[in-house]
């Protein structure tokens, strides 16, 4: 009988000593935040840099090297170049992203020598059809890019250029991206001597 | 006095047939999609036999489709809950194949990261042990915490469950600024967290009761079923890949291995296989303490080509992740593809072991024997 009691005792103590440790987060600050409509900020801009969200192709500066198309593990990149034979340049007529299908793992944007294709940090994309998560960003053909040996001059590539670079080089070595480029960027340093200029301390220029 | 009671054709009026039930695919305290099909006398189970394959997606298989670096981000999904240490296995299988040396500094990141993994996949089991009991509070509590580390691999890997953090040769990316001094702080918060969820948990009555000598596994059963990790410590057998088949810098570092004391039962019974779990949380926490101390300088990944292309040849590597030795077959064929993959994984070994566990127990015990064996549904699919 004491043993009965004693176990209905017992259960009941062992409760309050869980419900202490509830009752002591009504004092504490709530880990929650209400998304979307009581942000302060958006939240794209709070989420660090490396993060991995919709890709984005700025053309000014692809070079048609096909290399994100060969990384991509699930070909959810599809990229089409022509070979202009009067101008003798190479004319990009298709690069379209299956966002529905991409699987968000970065590794097609660490080939890219010029930071062309990248993660941007938005990632609210729902829609009613997976036709329109296909994004084309070929609207009419473009030339490619050719890197010039004497630096990039033109002012309206360079600032591109520049983002591209810092996030060929700061993807890799944060802390590095004002020194030289690493090896590991080994061909894309090539193109851009200018390239890394800027500090590294405001990664809110992205996208 | 008897009552021989009988049908015309001679079967006995009172008796009774065991009742075939189904729990899963959908049953929510079935970690993942999962069928167990019960056969039960009344609440008693005689048997409780795992459907498993509803998540099969033949990752195997994918992997000598798209290539020996394509396959990383593949490797997150064989156990998305702790993807770090998978894909760590991917990684050590093919540069043992390639003779490829990971620069030190690469393998302290790689350390930092399948130790803040082995905590979060730990806190989600202790959770939804406490969930499956019927503690709701617990789960909530150790998912918020949870969050705090995915923030943390959110900011050095950029994803917050399937990282593909890894690459063959080293990781992807340095820490960033100011990371190590973010996960002391983090430990600083969450090591007297750990003692708050002993509080919240072990020590409830009703908890231990649920819990104690419900499907004890003892050390002979557990070495014959071949169980691994958590699972097989918790057994009293001290196994742990970290310390006796050491990979990546683990030797260099001081912790201890855990196993089960039966403080409230037998040894190895479901208690035991939380209060396990409980405490490699602090030994991970240890580990990471000192990997950010010593953490050497240098680059993080050593210079392999884009075209990987391995010698022919086969590989075994044992990784020590939460859920045990998981251990990666891998031939190679000299080509850019692997020729075979085969993964084996610490929860296959404790599926099968349910249906011998299940006899006699009651309906309800099974939840929390899956819970105690920390099944990850995908992880015995693949």
């Amino acid at each position: 009988m004491s043993g009965y009691v004693g176990n209905i005792v017992e259960s009941v103590t062992s409760i309050f000593d869980g419900m202490a440790v509830t009752f002591s987060h009504f004092f504490r600050r709530p880990y929650t935040v209400q998304y979307p409509d009581r942000m302060p900020v958006r939240v794209q801009d709070t989420l660090p840099y490396r993060y991995r969200g919709f890709l984005e192709v700025d053309l000014e500066i692809c070079t048609g090297c096909l290399a994100c198309e060969r990384a991509c593990p699930i070909d959810c990149i599809l990229i089409e170049v022509l070979k202009d034979k009067e101008t003798k340049q190479n004319l990009l007529v298709r690069f379209d992203i299956d966002l529905a299908k991409c699987m968000y793992c970065g590794l097609c944007s660490e080939p890219c020598p010029t930071g062309s294709i990248h993660h941007t940090r938005e990632f609210e994309g729902a829609d009613y059809s997976l036709e329109s998560m296909v994004r084309r960003f070929v609207l009419e053909p473009t030339v490619t890019y050719k890197p010039k040996k004497a630096g990039e001059d033109d002012p309206a590539i360079v600032p591109i250029l520049e983002r591209g670079m810092r996030y060929v080089n700061e993807f890799a070595v944060p802390e590095a991206a004002p020194k030289a480029p690493k090896k590991e960027a080994a061909p894309a340093a090539k193109p851009a001597p200018a390239a890394p200029a800027a500090p590294a301390a405001a990664p809110e220029v992205q996208s | 006095m008897s009552l021989e009671l009988e049908f015309a054709d001679g079967r006995d009026v009172f008796a009774t047939e065991d009742m075939v039930l189904n729990m899963g695919p959908q049953h929510p305290s079935t970690h993942g999609v999962l069928r167990f099909i019960i056969r039960a006398d009344g609440e008693v189970m005689r048997s409780a036999k795992a459907d498993v394959g509803y998540l099969h997606r033949s990752i195997e298989k994918i992997a000598e489709k798209v290539g020996w670096h394509g396959f990383m981000p593949y490797t997150d999904r064989v156990d998305y809950v702790a993807a770090m240490t998978t894909n760590q296995a991917w990684a050590m299988a093919a540069e043992v194949l390639g003779g490829v040396t990971v620069p030190r500094r690469g393998e302290y990141c790689r350390v930092i990261a399948a130790e803040l993994g082995r905590i979060c996949s730990h806190l989600l089991a202790a959770g939804a042990m406490g969930m499956d009991i019927g503690a709701i509070t617990p789960f909530t509590h150790a998912v918020r915490e949870r969050e705090l580390i995915n923030d943390l691999l959110e900011e050095l890997c950029g994803a917050r469950l399937t990282f593909n953090y890894m690459r063959i040769g080293g990781v992807a990316w340095d820490l960033p600024p100011g990371f190590g001094a973010k996960v002391l702080r983090f430990l600083d918060h969450f090591e007297p967290y750990v003692d708050e969820l002993d509080d919240l948990l072990s020590g409830n009555k009703i908890y231990i009761e649920r819990l104690a000598n419900v499907a004890v596994v003892s050390r002979e059963r557990a070495i014959a079923y071949n169980l691994v990790g958590p699972n097989l410590r918790a057994s009293g057998v001290k196994y742990d890949i970290r310390k006796h088949l050491p990979y990546s810098v683990y030797p260099e570092f001081d912790f201890e291995v855990p196993i089960g004391e039966g403080r409230h039962g037998s040894v190895g019974d479901c208690w035991d296989r939380y209060i396990v779990r409980l405490h490699e949380m602090r030994q991970s926490a240890r580990i990471l303490r000192q990997a950010i101390d010593g953490l050497p300088e240098g680059p993080v990944i050593a210079k392999v080509p884009r075209n990987y292309k391995p010698a022919a040849g086969e590989v075994h590597v044992h990784v020590e992740t939460p859920r045990g030795d998981q251990s990666w077959y891998v031939v190679a064929d000299g080509t850019e593809y692997p020729y075979r993959v085969h993964i084996r994984t610490g929860s296959f070994a404790a599926m099968a072991m349910i249906e011998e566990l299940s006899r006699g127990l009651m309906i309800a015990d099974l939840v929390a024997l899956i819970a105690s064996f920390d099944i990850v549904a995908p992880e015995v699919d693949r």
